[in-house]
């Protein structure tokens, strides 16, 4: 599905040069529900940005199905965006002049493919994750935890071949995050997503089948959730992430 | 909703205030750049300011002032607007817009939005214009003279504004989905632009660099055409005044990065941070409110100057009547006029009449040479006959004057002002004197100057010595001056009216000549070339200079530039607004478009920091600040954005006028100091227009951001 190869990127402030990712190398199954952790400064975003292709990358591979991001024009990559990929943000980045519904259907419309088939989806997607009673209001009069189950729908509109989640529940309440991390499994489960997530949150890692533990800009650890309980892994999580504190 | 473009649709419709404004800050700058160009270039006008003339420069000046200030304002708006939409097109473009439809959306939106606003700024100025200067006409003066005309040329440079405006919108909006990294995109909206660390000696730096930049700017040609005997480009004129407005952006740096007052380091530490974080575009916005409010007042003293001065002139003539004509005129004498006064029932309580002569003066003349692009050099050359000036012998001048003078023969003295300043208008100390029919010359030693100024420039002779330069004068040669003073001056005026018409009538096309005409120089000049420079009126309208015309006497170029104008008090005075209707009326038109910009300006700035900073002030109601301490924190920068550009811009335009008025003859005359403080009054007037506006636009501020004063 996604496979990275040796990713590398730096920015540059002022006379000094940052290197964030420092030859980054990992691999998504089709399927999968795969996080991304690690401190802060780690580089998880920028690889999530990389990937998503918003910002350049300096070298490395990343490969999405069969195609190679890198060697895709802009019109190209715009497809990738519009068809391949689903976003969800940690600032939600919803439209504050389009509807709960507008703002699902966006990436359809921005496609050109509104059918009456996509209508009926997004009304799917509503039902799905419970906002269906909302689907007329406007993003400022929802909540927070609507809204974000709103950016997981609308990243699904178009049956993307992967979800890039940064941080997801990193705006939200307790109550809140659970529903989006429900609304991820029901994605997976009920839709068959892929979805690559980056999180600070430990409780919402437990969920996933892959843990990607980065440190300095390179894989730290891989930590695969196997068939234990979702609690056992969080408390594995916890002690990798107690022990990388220690070194 | 299934397309893109409705979704844009229904964006445009929430965020209509964005567009708004922009829209609103292009058609108020087309709109105010077209009502000035159709001002500025319409016949009306340029038909009393002759080209080349301080005037024309001036309002050329303020012109440019008004065009830098509305594109930069323009830009400002336009700027803040892709900045405000940057979150939206992050978003399209995370979402997998293509650049394409995005670029063919934009396009749509920009063609619609330049189109309207442009186009009605630009079809409105004119009326605006129009409608403005018939407000004029018919509350403040009319006279034949201000009859409105436009050159439809005018519209080219409106137009090219509009195109400026309307490529920098596109120019802007292609950049900002030009950009690769999306996430930049997506965040521009909260990025601030710090503005660098700012010395503490940035202030009193800059208040160096700008007086030294004002002192260099003024002082510079002077001394290039003084000493260097080199008159620089106009380029290298204006550039001297660079220091000055490196040291203006300095001061305005200072004043938003580092205050001046010192200690109470936290009491206004949201403000300041506010205005430090939208760094240059504050200052850029402040640097233009403040060369506006310069060039406004620049304009607004103008008229009340030029009014009080030449009051000033008229009620301190010693004489109610002045008038003088050339020997081979037939004008009216002592028996007409006292005729034509019964007629009015005017009184005449004085008359004196004596003869004059014109004779020709040696002098230094000026040898220019054109160096291109470098300027013109010159080199001084004596000639011992090189212009023409009226002499008069001691006896004449006592007559007419009243003075007791008594020269030694073989002295000469030149005449100045009643303060005995003006000697850059008077011709200067000569030392031969030539009767041009007889060829007879006289060395003189130049004396101490008299002081009259209704007979500035000439010169006074002892009496042998006018006797013996003046004998074999024809009658082309020989002048005749009157002084009559009248019982009731005030109540004279259809009299000065019509003997005024009386002169005019009788003095035939051969003196119908501006004040620049000199028959020695005539002369002169038909001997070396053949033909007289001034003689001819293509000549004089191609180079802007006067044309004198018996049937335009009312006309200020007549009234101020006629060889043989007469001085009736009575007549100056009252037709003096109407005579310089045109001129007054032009700046004052000029200063309403500058303190509109300005106002316009300083209004969108201070609703745009309620816009972007709204919540900043909630997250501040959150953490418990009063209602108190909000209202203080936009007082503090709503009243920086007016404060400091008015301060600075006012005590440029006084540091300014001061220095002209004093440099012209390194004195302040009584006329220029009473001229100085009715502009006082103008400045206290229009900063108290200015305040008004600053409370409204407070309250405005507070209303949007739900703060309540109480």
């Amino acid at each position: 599905m996604l496979t990275v190869k040796d990713l590398h990127k730096s920015y540059r402030v002022g006379k000094t040069t940052y290197e964030v990712l420092k030859g980054v190398s990992l691999e998504v199954a089709d399927g999968a529900f795969v996080a991304v952790m690690g401190p802060s400064g780690s580089g998880k975003t920028t690889l999530l940005n990389c990937i998503s292709c918003y910002i350049p990358a300096d070298s490395g591979q990343i490969t999405l199905g069969d195609r190679q991001l890198s060697d895709l024009s802009g019109d190209d990559l715009a497809q990738v965006r519009n068809r391949q990929l689903g976003f969800v943000f940690q600032d939600f980045l919803l439209l504050d002049g389009l509807t709960v519904r507008e703002n699902i259907l966006l990436p359809a419309i921005i496609g050109g493919a509104v059918s009456g088939q996509t209508e009926a989806r997004a009304d799917q997607l509503c039902d799905v994750f419970g906002i269906s009673a909302i689907a007329g209001k406007y993003p400022a009069e929802i909540s927070g935890g609507e809204k974000q189950r709103t950016a997981v729908a609308r990243a699904l509109i178009n049956h993307p071949l992967l979800i890039l989640a940064d941080e997801p529940t990193g705006n939200l309440d307790s109550k809140s995050s659970r529903a989006v991390i429900r609304s991820f499994e029901q994605a997976r489960s009920a839709l068959d997503a892929t979805i690559f997530m980056v999180t600070h949150d430990s409780f919402a890692a437990s969920f996933c089948d892959q843990v990607v533990i980065l440190r300095d800009g390179v894989v730290w650890q891989v930590l695969e959730r196997g068939g234990a309980e979702r609690s056992a892994f969080q408390d594995r999580l916890l002690d990798v992430i107690r022990d990388m504190g220690k070194e | 909703m299934s397309q893109f473009s409705q979704v844009c649709h229904a964006l445009r419709r929430k965020n209509w205030r964005q567009y708004a404004l922009l829209s609103g800050c292009s058609f108020f700058s087309v709109l105010l750049i077209t009502a000035y160009v159709c001002m500025m270039r319409s016949p009306t006008i340029l038909s009393v300011l002759p080209e080349g003339g301080d005037s024309r420069k001036q309002v050329m000046m303020v012109f440019v002032l008004a065009v830098v200030g509305c594109a930069v304002f323009t830009t400002y708006a336009a700027g803040l607007f892709f900045r405000q939409r940057s979150r939206e097109t992050g978003v399209f473009l995370a979402l997998g817009a293509t650049r394409r439809q995005l670029r063919a959306e934009l396009g749509k939106e920009l063609t619609a939005l330049s189109l309207v606003s442009c186009a009605a700024g630009a079809l409105l100025g004119g009326p605006l214009a129009w409608g403005v200067w018939q407000l004029f006409r018919l509350f403040l003066v009319d006279s034949q003279e201000m009859a409105l005309s436009f050159d439809p040329q005018s519209y080219l440079l409106s137009l090219a504004f509009a195109v400026y405006v309307a490529a920098m919108l596109f120019f802007l909006g292609s950049r900002s989905i030009r950009r690769t990294n999306i996430i930049d995109v997506v965040q521009e909206s909260h990025r601030s632009e710090p503005v660098r660390a700012v010395r503490s000696w940035y202030g009193p730096a800059g208040i160096a660099l700008l007086a030294a930049g004002g002192v260099l700017g003024y002082f510079f040609p002077s001394f290039c055409i003084r000493t260097l005997h080199w008159y620089p480009p106009a380029v290298l004129e204006g550039l001297c005044y660079l220091p000055a407005l490196a040291g203006l952006y300095m001061i305005l740096l200072h004043t938003v990065v580092n205050g001046w007052r010192k200690g109470h380091a936290y009491k206004d530490i949201i403000s300041a941070s506010m205005m430090k974080f939208q760094g240059r575009q504050t200052v850029r916005n402040m640097l233009v409110m403040t060369l506006l409010i310069a060039g406004g007042y620049f304009a607004s003293f103008y008229a009340p100057m030029l009014r009080t001065s030449s009051v000033y002139s008229f009620e301190t003539r010693p004489i109610d009547y002045e008038y003088h004509w050339r020997d081979d005129q037939s004008l009216p004498g002592r028996d007409e006029v006292e005729a034509l006064a019964a007629e009015h029932g005017v009184t005449l309580t004085s008359w004196a009449q004596e003869g004059a002569a014109l004779l020709g003066t040696d002098g230094y003349a000026s040898i220019e040479q054109d160096n291109g692009a470098l300027g013109t050099t010159y080199t001084k050359e004596y000639r011992e006959l090189l212009t023409g000036a009226t002499f008069f012998s001691e006896g004449a001048w006592n007559a007419l004057t009243g003075q007791r003078v008594d020269l030694a023969p073989g002295t000469c003295a030149n005449v100045l002002d009643d303060e005995g300043g003006s000697d850059y208008l008077a011709g200067g100390d000569i030392t031969l004197v030539t009767n041009t029919v007889t060829g007879k010359a006289l060395s003189v030693t130049p004396v101490e100057p008299l002081r009259f100024t209704m007979l500035l420039g000439s010169y006074v002779l002892d009496d042998a010595d006018y006797a013996a330069m003046t004998t074999g004068l024809t009658d082309l040669w020989r002048e005749t001056y009157v002084f009559f003073n009248v019982a009731d001056a005030d109540g004279s005026y259809p009299f000065a009216k019509a003997l005024f018409n009386e002169i005019v009538d009788r003095s035939g096309p051969e003196v119908e000549v501006f004040n620049a005409w000199n028959p020695v120089e005539r002369d002169i000049e038909i001997a070396e070339a053949g033909s007289y420079r001034y003689d001819s009126r293509a000549y004089l309208a191609e180079h802007g200079l006067s044309i004198i015309d018996y049937d335009d006497r009312d006309s200020s170029e007549f009234r101020t530039a006629w060889l043989y104008m007469p001085q009736f008090r009575v007549l100056d005075r009252n037709d003096f607004v109407t005579t310089m209707a045109v001129y007054l009326l032009l700046f004052v038109f000029i200063a309403l478009i500058c303190f509109a910009a300005v106002i316009v300006i300083s209004f969108t700035r201070c609703m745009t920091i309620a816009l972007t900073n709204a919540r900043v002030y909630d997250d501040l109601r959150r953490l418990g600040a009063s209602n108190a301490y909000l209202f203080r924190s936009v007082r503090g920068q709503v009243s920086k954005v007016f404060l400091a550009p008015s301060l600075a811009g006012t005590a440029l335009i006084a540091a300014f006028y001061v220095m002209i008025m004093y440099f012209n003859d390194n004195r302040f005359t009584s006329g220029e100091l009473a001229g100085m403080g009715v502009c006082a009054a103008v400045v206290g007037v229009l900063s108290a227009v200015l305040f008004l506006v600053y409370r409204l636009t407070l309250r405005s501020v507070c209303r949007t951001l739900n703060i309540n004063r109480g």
